[in-house]
């Protein structure tokens, strides 16, 4: 520590460090631009994912990392960061190489909450959505708390972000040193006694091709997938199928997975077969028999997807509904959806769910799984890359 | 020599082929003669399929081109759920007219959803008569 700048260069943030950092800001903006529309689903765990892998190397690296990463080197009392501050506008302003104590205090912050995030996040991802390593562990009514740890979590973090930043800027002005521009160099002004540290290349370059490899194994299929054969990011449980049903039911529309409606709506709905929606099914009595068994076996009550968990939940008990476009879980999830598009030729249809829904014959509804047809992203980037990867060739 | 048999094999199997084709239509068109109907006229039959019956619920229009279209050498869509329907010349799909069940299915709701009732036997037959030579 010295107030003085001497004219040593000397580099203070190995390269895995700063790696770190600004993947960890890729991936935190990358989950907040992503957490609303459920179709980013997929965008937002590998966000989340990769965000929690990053924490874990840094908690390793603070550990076993160099001089100034190592968290025992930044591990200052309540009064380091008292007086740090109060140094600010006094006269003994003290001039850290490292992180100064009040950084220091928010890079433990953040790397708590960041840990406090994705592990609720996982526990969300497990409970919503039956997916990652909880997946079948945590149930869908157990998941509302996980949610709201997980939503505190994320503002929480977002305000020490705030902070963070306006600790960079400060200090950045009254040392005359710019903060931003060293976790991208690595390097500082020192005093002649520090010394720097390794760079730590190799595993800096481990670290970049994990990060890497995860990205093509999460967005690869996007880049192959084809109009008869879209990427799915998202595969869920495999249901049960039944031939009798798909037969039965898809001759005059999408043979909608009993898992949509509860067991009382299909049994309502194959008593009135001669007036189905303006239709006279008349199918046998042994067919609905079947299609009845099926439908039992298998229908919203007993929530074995998300779909049917949240179309469940939302119908009051006293109502039977027969058209799944009339319950309010369903009205809500497409009330944002114009006319307009109802109105395109790919859709046409309330009952046509596989125009956007990938996955509707399989009746798992995934999150990610979904793409309004005939709809250009505002950005996409996966035409972009095409034309970049296209016009290198060229 | 050889490709002398496979070309009778082949012969055999076209023969087999449309002889279960024309069995389906024969053995319906056989029933509803049995059951006082007959003779059966593929005009009579298209006239039909043409015919426009007004809906007293919806307030329109509908004949089997409402799903089937114009062209039944081309795929057809469901009028309501804009769900693809096959090509229903046999012409063009082989499979159709070829199974009795199926065809009966369809003329009871066909004709239910379209004319508000079930077809006759007379009817039926002169609509087989129409699409048999699509």
């Amino acid at each position: 520590m010295s107030q003085q700048k001497a004219g040593q260069t000397v580099l203070v943030w190995d390269i895995p460090t700063r790696m770190f950092h600004w993947l960890l800001v890729v991936c935190f903006v990358m989950a907040w631009l992503s957490y609303e529309d459920n179709r980013y689903l997929d965008v937002h765990t590998f966000a989340g994912y990769t965000f929690f892998g990053l924490l874990l190397f840094r908690v390793v690296w603070g550990v076993f990392g160099t001089h100034y990463a190592r968290f025992k080197e930044f591990a200052y009392g309540w009064s380091d960061v008292f007086g740090y501050i109060k140094g600010l506008f006094g006269e003994d302003m003290r001039h850290y190489i490292g992180h100064n104590p009040a950084g220091a205090w928010a890079i433990f912050s953040l790397i708590g909450f960041g840990l406090v995030l994705t592990v609720s996040g996982l526990f969300v991802l497990g409970g919503e959505e039956q997916h990652g390593p909880l997946a079948g562990i945590i149930t869908f009514r157990q998941s509302t708390p996980f949610r709201e740890a997980h939503e505190f979590a994320a503002y929480t973090l977002l305000l020490l972000v705030v902070i963070h930043f306006v600790g960079v800027i400060t200090e950045s002005l009254f040392h005359r040193e710019n903060l931003i521009g060293a976790m991208f160099r690595g390097t500082k002004q020192a005093d002649t006694e520090s010394t720097s540290v390794r760079p730590h290349r190799l595993i800096a370059a481990t670290l970049f091709t994990v990060v890497v490899a995860y990205v093509i194994a999460a967005f690869g299929g996007y880049l192959t997938e084809t109009q008869e054969n879209p990427y799915l990011p998202f595969k869920g449980k495999e249901l049960p199928m039944s031939d009798t049903w798909n037969e039965a039911c898809g001759e005059c529309h999408l043979a909608f997975h009993p898992t949509l409606l509860p067991a009382r709506s299909w049994e309502l709905m194959l008593e009135q077969q001669e007036d189905h929606f303006d239709d006279d099914l008349f199918l046998e009595d042994d067919t609905i028999d079947e299609l009845l068994i099926y439908a039992k076996a298998n229908s919203a009550d007993l929530e074995q997807t998300e779909a049917a968990w949240r179309m469940n939940s939302n119908i009051p008990a006293n109502e039977t509904p027969l058209r799944i476009s009339e319950v309010s879980y369903w009205k809500r999830k497409h009330e944002e959806i114009d006319d307009e598009i109802w109105k395109r030729n790919e859709i046409k249809s309330k009952a046509n769910c596989g125009a956007c829904h990938l996955d509707a014959k399989q009746g798992t509804f995934e999150d990610a799984d979904m793409r309004i047809p005939g709809e250009a992203p505002e950005f996409d980037a996966i035409e972009w890359l095409k034309s970049v990867l296209g016009g290198d060739e060229k | 020599m050889k490709s002398g048999f496979a070309r009778v094999i082949a012969v055999v199997l076209f023969m087999m082929a449309a002889q279960v084709h024309a069995g389906a239509v024969d053995t319906l068109q056989q029933e509803y003669i049995a059951a006082g109907a007959g003779p059966f006229s593929a005009a009579k039959g298209k006239e039909m399929w043409i015919e426009k019956h007004l809906d007293a619920e919806s307030g329109k229009q509908r004949n089997c081109q409402s799903c089937h279209t114009e062209d039944l050498s081309k795929p057809g869509k469901h009028a309501k759920t804009g769900k693809v329907i096959e090509p229903l010349a046999p012409s063009v799909n082989n499979e159709r007219l070829t199974d009795i069940k199926f065809i009966n299915k369809w003329f009871k709701r066909n004709c239910k959803w379209t004319l508000g009732r079930e077809c006759t036997a007379q009817e039926k037959g002169d609509f087989l008569e129409y699409l048999r030579g699509l």
